[in-house]
């Protein structure tokens, strides 16, 4: 077995081990635990979407909204329509950041032969500024609405501390009508690029509420094997498996490995765009069998969720901010303890937060499945594929087509080692 | 910026370090395109978001220096020596300290980046004794841990400047650089979170009977946690000669101390100020 190194341009420390000779493949996870479904306990409610956020630093805003939401449920709080939408607006944010990041600065380089995304500035100078347009604009709709991007510091369970004011979201709205050309520019650039070929069997998971194209508010969990389950029922649905070589658990259904994220989601409710996302949804081709295609759903993503945000700015300003928005309870106790589950779709995809808490407003009880957890399974799967099918190429080439593999989920090794 | 040649004095700012802790035997001496490696122990990575999130700052840095070394960012991973480490996050498993004490005789300078680099961060909360219990109910009992303690790099080797913060604040992060770059190492910010929450027009927590510790937090964050309507749990570190004291008799007006200490535990529970303030002392052994 080779010495262990770190697969770069991903978030967090995760390693392919071969065995050539058997023709296997492994991935190892190495990030150091931390805990956090113990750290929370004892604490009070209001602290678990302080806490949590700090799973991950590049989904922060997806973590701090599941883990108010589960809060919510377990209290039985209805945030005003106007927090709601504030909300997918930062999620809109969230997905755009994350997606950008990844494609630009992680991805982009494997499929232009370059060592680093810094590098796309001197090669392709015009996707780099709009890369650069889409991180600034998303960046300064996570602060300004979440208080701070990284970590947000004026969301709550029950609506918001603060909510900008309808001139501040004018100001946004400005700025958010310049993402929409970088974003048409993030398609083309996708849509020109070679993906490697895969032939494998993935099973995509995705929330979804049949109706919109949803990432807040699904009403199921589905799947392209036809799972209509309940996201209260998340934890029959996933199985987490302990393996010896991660401190990571890998998430599966009913056995096999889940995929889930922008192709699971485009696949689940890609019908369900409307406009030029729609048209670019059905120009791209995407083939729900090749994982490599998820960074291709990505760039649509970052489309669909830049026309969004646009949408939901003119709904605000329109309709302006009720005062319900920043109208929270004197304090987080349940008559009874209660259990409250929080889900939606995190730019990796489905996260899900359960959450007991007592009549003291004390967390008794935390348990959360991030999107990496069930990717992780898929991710060793389709490796396999891979090595199986690409049999007689040099050890060097597998090796780098496995690393794209492994970068095109996209893992949060962070996020599955919470 | 021109070519510099400049000895930096050797100092170690924020946490008192640990006994044991691995001094440095390099020269500080920092020649013009410096050889820059970051490298990030058990953390989220949201300081380095934030570095990418400095775009065309980012940009203009990383113009003034050669990163040889930055796994979330590029392939290239050059071996040291380097002249500047910049370490994200907490050494928790035992290949991570031996790589951080590794990583200190190979740096002239040594800079942590954010809480969990500089205090262990949120990953500090659960204590080394707890960690046993929360892996078998977590892992289940047959599963080895991997982590031993969330404790920060001070525990562990001399650090030559801290840039706290939960993330860290991205002008901050600009000024340490652009002084390292200048040849010298900065200093911390000598004024309270207060000073800047007044600047930013903020109505006093403690005033309104709400915790605080941007009484005894180093500014710098420009009350960026206030302002959003949150809390201050002192991510910063703890301000020179921060009067403590003073502030638990404030608070001890409408907090008890359960509520008192679950605010230090945050960010600040492995720092010698909360075993001195909330451990109880051990009975010595007869």
């Amino acid at each position: 077995m080779q010495k262990p190194e770190f697969i770069t341009k991903i978030e967090g420390h995760g390693s392919l081990h071969f065995n050539w000779e058997k023709n296997k493949v492994w991935l190892e996870v190495a990030e150091g635990e931390r805990l956090f479904e113990g750290m929370v306990v004892g604490r009070p409610a209001e602290e678990l979407y302080w806490i949590t956020p700090r799973i991950c630093g590049v989904c922060p805003i997806a973590h701090n909204l599941a883990a108010i939401r589960a809060v919510e449920d377990a209290l039985n709080l209805k945030p005003s329509k106007s927090a709601v939408l504030l909300r997918k607006l930062l999620l809109d944010a969230q997905m755009i950041q994350s997606h950008v990041l990844h494609l630009y600065f992680l991805a982009a380089p494997d499929y232009l032969g370059l060592d680093s995304g810094l590098e796309i500035i001197k090669t392709h100078p015009v996707y780099f500024q709009q890369a650069l347009e889409l991180k600034r604009i998303s960046d300064l709709i996570a602060d300004t609405v979440g208080g701070r991007g990284i970590h947000p510091t004026s969301t709550a369970a029950g609506g918001f501390h603060k909510v900008p004011s309808i001139e501040t979201l004018k100001k946004l709205k400005n700025e958010a009508e310049k993402m929409l050309e970088s974003a048409e520019g993030c398609v083309h650039l996708f849509t020109s690029l070679n993906y490697p070929e895969v032939n494998t069997d993935l099973s995509l998971f995705a929330q979804t509420n049949g109706k919109t194209y949803e990432t807040y508010d699904g009403k199921y969990i589905s799947s392209n094997k036809r799972l209509k389950a309940s996201p209260d029922d998340f934890e029959k649905t996933i199985d987490e498996e302990i393996k010896p070589y991660s401190t990571a658990k890998f998430g599966y259904h009913a056995g096999k490995g889940m995929m889930v994220g922008a192709l699971a989601r485009l696949n689940l409710q890609g019908k369900l765009l409307k406009g030029k996302a729609k048209e670019f949804f059905k120009e791209a081709h995407l083939d729900f069998q090749n994982p490599y295609h998820n960074n291709l759903a990505q760039a649509i993503e970052t489309y669909q969720f830049a026309h969004e945000s646009n949408e939901i700015l003119s709904e605000l300003i329109e309709n302006g901010i009720g005062e319900k928005a920043t109208k929270l309870p004197k304090n987080y106790m349940p008559r009874k303890v209660s259990r409250g589950i929080g889900a939606l779709e995190a730019p990796r995809g489905s996260l899900y937060y359960e959450v007991e808490i007592d009549t003291k407003g004390s967390i008794t009880h935390c348990n959360i499945i991030t999107p990496t957890v069930q990717n992780l399974s898929s991710m060793e799967e389709s490796a396999q594929a891979v090595l199986d099918q690409m049999k007689g190429q040099s050890k060097e080439k597998i090796q780098d087509l496995l690393e794209m593999l492994v970068r095109a989920y996209d893992p949060c090794i962070t996020c599955s080692v919470h | 910026m021109g070519p510099f040649f400049t000895m930096i004095k050797s100092k170690v700012t924020g946490t008192k370090s640990c006994s044991g802790v691995v001094e440095t035997t390099m020269s500080r001496e920092i020649k013009p395109k410096p050889k820059v490696a970051v490298f990030d122990f058990t953390d989220c990575e949201g300081c380095e978001v934030a570095l990418v999130s400095l775009r065309e700052k980012l940009l203009e840095l990383v113009g003034e220096i050669d990163v040889v070394n930055w796994r979330l960012a590029q392939k290239r991973a050059d071996e040291g020596p380097y002249d500047i480490v910049i370490i994200e996050g907490t050494p928790v498993t035992q290949e991570e300290i031996d790589s951080l004490k590794f990583l200190r005789d190979q740096t002239k300078i040594l800079v942590g980046l954010g809480s969990c680099a500089t205090l262990g961060g949120i990953p500090g909360i659960i204590d080394k004794e707890a960690r046993s219990f929360w892996y078998k109910k977590i892992y289940g009992e047959k599963y080895k841990p991997r982590g031993i303690d969330a404790l920060p790099l001070t525990a562990y080797v001399q650090v030559d400047y801290l840039i706290h913060g939960c993330p860290v604040e991205k002008k901050e992060v600009v000024r340490v650089m652009e002084e390292l770059l200048a040849g010298k190492i900065s200093k911390p910010r000598n004024y309270s979170v207060c000073f800047e929450c007044k600047l930013a027009g903020n109505p006093c927590r403690l005033l309104a009977r709400k915790i605080c510790l941007g009484p005894i937090t180093q500014g710098g964050c420009g009350a960026i946690c206030v302002s959003g309507g949150s809390p201050c749990y002192g991510c910063f570190g703890l301000r020179d000669e921060p009067q403590i004291d003073n502030l638990l008799q404030t608070l001890y007006k409408f907090s008890d101390s359960e509520q008192v200490e679950r605010y230090f535990s945050m960010f600040l529970k492995k720092t010698p100020e909360y075993a001195r303030l909330f451990r109880k002392p051990k009975k010595p052994h007869d």
